[in-house]
């Protein structure tokens, strides 16, 4: 038998283009030879950002409920008519926007356009329609709440933005805001929300399309355009750190998310931050799953990542980790922040994180949909279209001093929040025994 | 409609050692996935032996005579690229998609982990893998409700001693009994040249690629004496209809119907994809318009009909749903089973190419990308020794007649059904 002993350098590297960007009345579009399949996506800002208080989930139930028929015809006919063109509509709302969009054959994207706008601007919204929609969405949400996860990822949101603010309530709300949602707020969300132009993205094979005629057809009858939402928020650091417990009896793991509020997504640090959550627990062998996966063998997985929007921010770690040792992992979890913040990074890590960082940029935007994704995040963030090309530059521009500053100034190991969801039975003496921070019960 | 799913040139070579080489061209962007399928799945596993080809998978990740631990990663995600492997009851799969320029790289990490993975192994790195293992048999199928009902349904749908009666992911008592030795013999008798596809997607040229093969992989030696697979075709299953009654933690009552159907590949199994496709997917099929919609027994979220795509043994379609507030498992599952009961009496020309239509896009969508590409070619070369044959699949779909789904339809008799129903703790039945 024989292997090659000498590991290979790289060849000559060919340079990565994202494609040109083409904006024309309302419509950003890439170009992509040879693509099958095409993505058209309305934009809107509508996000949950906007809902009121109390009444989380109101856009959430509004996305489905816009596939209960139109002005033109009912439910079953909607959806033969869009599927028999192989399209489904998704949707999607985050904080800062609400998507509506179409994957077709890029011959029948000018149909499945004309159907996404029946649906987003001329939605019948009857009001028992609504009402079952509103239902199911809060029994899905019940479903989904079963899973470890979802009452974590909620504690954590109220302990570090606070209850009483939008943000720091679930995204999609929880089981109890999405009952109480009424008919009327989701009318009125529509009307209010829905009916500005937005922005049309359309990503694939462009050679036959007319974008004038798709963006046409998204913006007919559409009425002004919004205000903004705002500016970022300000962030309040704290200094305590504080353990919030989940029950979840009978439980196997326990399932960790910690964190803390860090700057939005246009903060000029973006770069530097992305590159100190990847060493401290954003790639495959950063310190968080080196130590806790593959030294300890406490858990399937860490990781920690930035979470960023138009108006905050925070940093996420999530884990689940073998209920016996979870006083252990959460001490080495937070060890790690600490170090990661008072020593900073060091030059080897951070190759491995520019590389993998600016490298993703090109294995990722292969497809429609990915390129439509990273086109929202132009229209978002009002960046320019040299956006991802600069973007990859400042990844490999980064140094290991610089990197290390961000780790300093944005990780806050001493004002985390740790929520715990697990047998609180089995493991709540040794949390109060670890001194990790106070231990309290989450209020859901 | 394209007349294949696979428009793309396929160059293909077998060095001596019996390695087949896959070379697929497309400079669109500067990237290439390498993608590697052996011959081996859990289909292998002797008793005792559960979860071995999954725990082995790991395995392959922490380090080979020139590469030490975690270094497979490192190296990897320091040259930009993302990985991964699978293991499913066929086959074990080993991919990564990187920037053009470290395509040799990539190369001579799989080389060094096929030909030098032994002198690699330690008590260490096994013991540290099995916690790892059942800390992801714990997140994904014992901490989650219904999570363990693929771990119920195969043995149900399959007796024991067939290949497909255990999951991959195995039992805690076969993983807590993993030995070394069992480990090393597991690598020397698999992952072999000879019992491997290996296939590169992107911006290449293919002469290279089978040059740069040949460098790597042409010095490890074939292995004569690979024992044969296991026989899908026994022992012979059930017969007469099975049933297993769950009592859980679960927030809903839901019910599985299964059946074992066609192998992937038959073209009895293509009018089983479309027949799934006409029955579960999107809000104009069936179960969606009937039960969720219609009469309103079943979560809207959570109705669905899949083919499992498994090559080796008649593949399992799985048909499910969750009961709405109220309603009681037995009226759900009353209601599941008209549903699919009613396929009998056939679907309309409309319903048909609806499904046509969905599959032609979720091929296409799957091909869009240079790993999905790869692993395709990997799948047709493995199963089907020919990897143009996946430009197969998608007109074999196309060319599904009404006769065809009326055919398989009807093989989902009652008398062969598989149910498996999760009831709630509050209220038995």
């Amino acid at each position: 038998m024989s292997l090659v002993t000498e590991r290979p350098g790289p060849g000559a590297a060919r340079p990565y283009r994202f494609p040109e960007v083409v904006r024309r009345d309302g419509v950003v579009a890439a170009h992509l030879p040879g693509q099958a399949l095409a993505v058209a996506i309305l934009l809107l800002d509508a996000g949950a950002g906007r809902e009121p208080a109390g009444r989380e989930g109101i856009a959430a139930v509004l996305a489905k409920a816009l596939e209960e028929g139109t002005a033109k015809r009912d439910s079953a006919a909607y959806a033969l008519a869009l599927e028999s063109l192989g399209a489904e509509l998704f949707t999607n709302v985050d904080w800062d926007s609400f998507r509506i969009g179409v994957q077709a054959p890029v011959d029948r994207l000018p149909a499945a356009v004309a159907l996404l706008a029946e649906a987003a601007r001329t939605p019948r919204l009857d009001p028992a329609d609504v009402a079952r929609v509103r239902d199911d969405e809060a029994a899905a949400l019940r479903m989904d709440w079963a899973d470890p996860g979802p009452r974590a990822e909620a504690a954590l949101r109220a302990d570090i933005f606070g209850r009483d603010r939008r943000h720091g309530r679930p995204l999609h709300g929880d089981p109890d805001s999405v009952a109480g949602v009424g008919v009327d707020d989701v009318v009125e969300y529509h009307r209010t929300w829905l009916g500005q132009p937005g922005t049309l993205l359309v990503a694939g094979d462009l050679t036959s399309v007319d974008l004038g005629a798709l963006g046409a057809a998204a913006f007919a009858g559409a009425g002004e355009p919004v205000a903004g939402a705002g500016g970022p928020l300000p962030i309040e650091p704290r200094t305590d750190r504080r353990v919030v417990l989940v029950d979840r009896p009978g439980s196997v793991q326990s399932t960790l998310r910690l964190g803390h509020a860090a700057p939005h997504r246009a903060h000029p640090d973006y770069v530097l931050m992305t590159l100190a959550a990847t060493v401290l627990g954003g790639a495959f062998t950063s310190r968080l799953n080196h130590l806790i996966r593959e030294v300890r063998g406490y858990t399937y997985g860490i990781r920690a990542e930035f979470g960023q929007s138009k108006r905050f921010g925070r940093l996420l770690v999530s884990s689940g980790v073998q209920t016996a040792v979870t006083v252990p992992a959460l001490v080495d979890t937070v060890g790690e922040v600490s170090r990661t913040a008072v020593e900073g990074v060091t030059e080897p890590e951070l190759a491995v994180a520019r590389s993998w960082r600016a490298g993703q940029l090109s294995v990722d935007l292969q497809t429609p949909g990915a390129i439509a994704g990273a086109l929202a995040t132009l229209v978002v963030h009002n960046l320019p279209d040299d956006y991802h090309a600069n973007l990859r530059a400042a990844l490999l521009a980064a140094d290991e001093a610089t990197v290390s500053e961000a780790a300093a100034k944005h990780l806050n190991p001493h004002g985390l929040t740790l929520v715990v969801e697990g047998d609180a039975a089995v493991i709540r003496d040794e949390l109060v025994a670890s001194g990790l921070g106070e231990v309290v019960d989450a209020q859901l | 409609m394209s007349p294949t799913g696979y428009p793309w040139p396929i160059e293909t070579a077998r060095l001596d050692n019996g390695l087949r080489v896959v070379v697929s061209e497309d400079r669109t962007a500067p990237v290439v996935a390498v993608n590697i399928w052996y011959d081996v799945g859990s289909r292998h596993e002797p008793d005792g032996q559960t979860g071995f080809a999954h725990l082995f998978e790991h395995l392959m990740f922490e380090g080979s005579e020139h590469v030490a631990k975690t270094e497979h990663m490192r190296l990897v995600q320091g040259a930009g690229g993302s990985l991964n492997a699978t293991t499913n009851p066929d086959r074990t799969n080993y991919f990564e998609t990187v920037p053009a320029e470290h395509l040799e790289l990539a190369l001579w990490l799989e080389a060094d982990r096929m030909g030098g993975l032994v002198p690699a192994l330690t008590q260490q790195t096994l013991d540290n893998q099995r916690e790892v293992v059942k800390n992801e048999r714990r997140q994904r199928y014992d901490n989650v409700p219904y999570g363990d009902a693929w771990l119920r349904l195969l043995p149900l749908l399959y007796p024991p001693g067939h290949p497909y009666h255990h999951a991959t992911i195995g039992s805690m008592a076969d993983l807590n009994a993993a030995d070394l030795p069992t480990f090393a013999a597991f690598h020397t008798t698999y992952y072999a040249p000879n019992n491997a596809v290996l296939s590169v997607v992107g911006d290449v040229v293919p002469a290279d690629v089978f040059a740069l093969a040949e460098k790597y992989f042409g010095g490890l030696p074939s292995r004569p004496d690979i024992p044969p697979a296991p026989d899908g075709t026994r022992p012979a299953p059930p017969t007469g209809p099975v049933r297993e009654d769950v009592v859980g933690d679960v927030p809903a009552p839901r019910i599985y119907l299964a059946h074992r159907t066609h192998a992937f590949g038959s073209p009895g199994y293509d009018a089983v994809t479309v027949l799934a496709t006409i029955l579960g997917t999107g809000r104009g099929s069936r179960l969606y318009q009937r039960l969720a919609d219609g009469a309103r027994l079943a979560q809207p979220d959570y109705v669905s009909a899949y083919g499992v795509d498994l090559a080796h043994a008649p593949a399992p379609l799985i048909v499910t749903a969750t009961a709405r507030d109220g309603v009681a498992a037995a009226d759900l599952e009353a209601g599941l089973a008209e549903v699919v009961d009613g396929l009998a009496g056939g679907v309309g020309q409309e319903e048909l190419d609806r499904a046509k239509a969905l599959l032609a896009t979720a091929w296409w969508r799957q091909v869009s990308t240079v790993a999905g590409r790869a692993d395709v070619l990997s799948r047709y070369a493995t199963q089907f020794g020919d990897p143009a044959r996946a430009g197969e699949r998608l007109p074999a779909w196309q060319a599904v007649t009404l006769d065809a789904v009326a055919e398989v339809a009807a093989e989902l008799h009652p008398s062969r059904r598989v149910t498996l129903s999760y009831l709630t703790e509050e209220k038995p039945a």
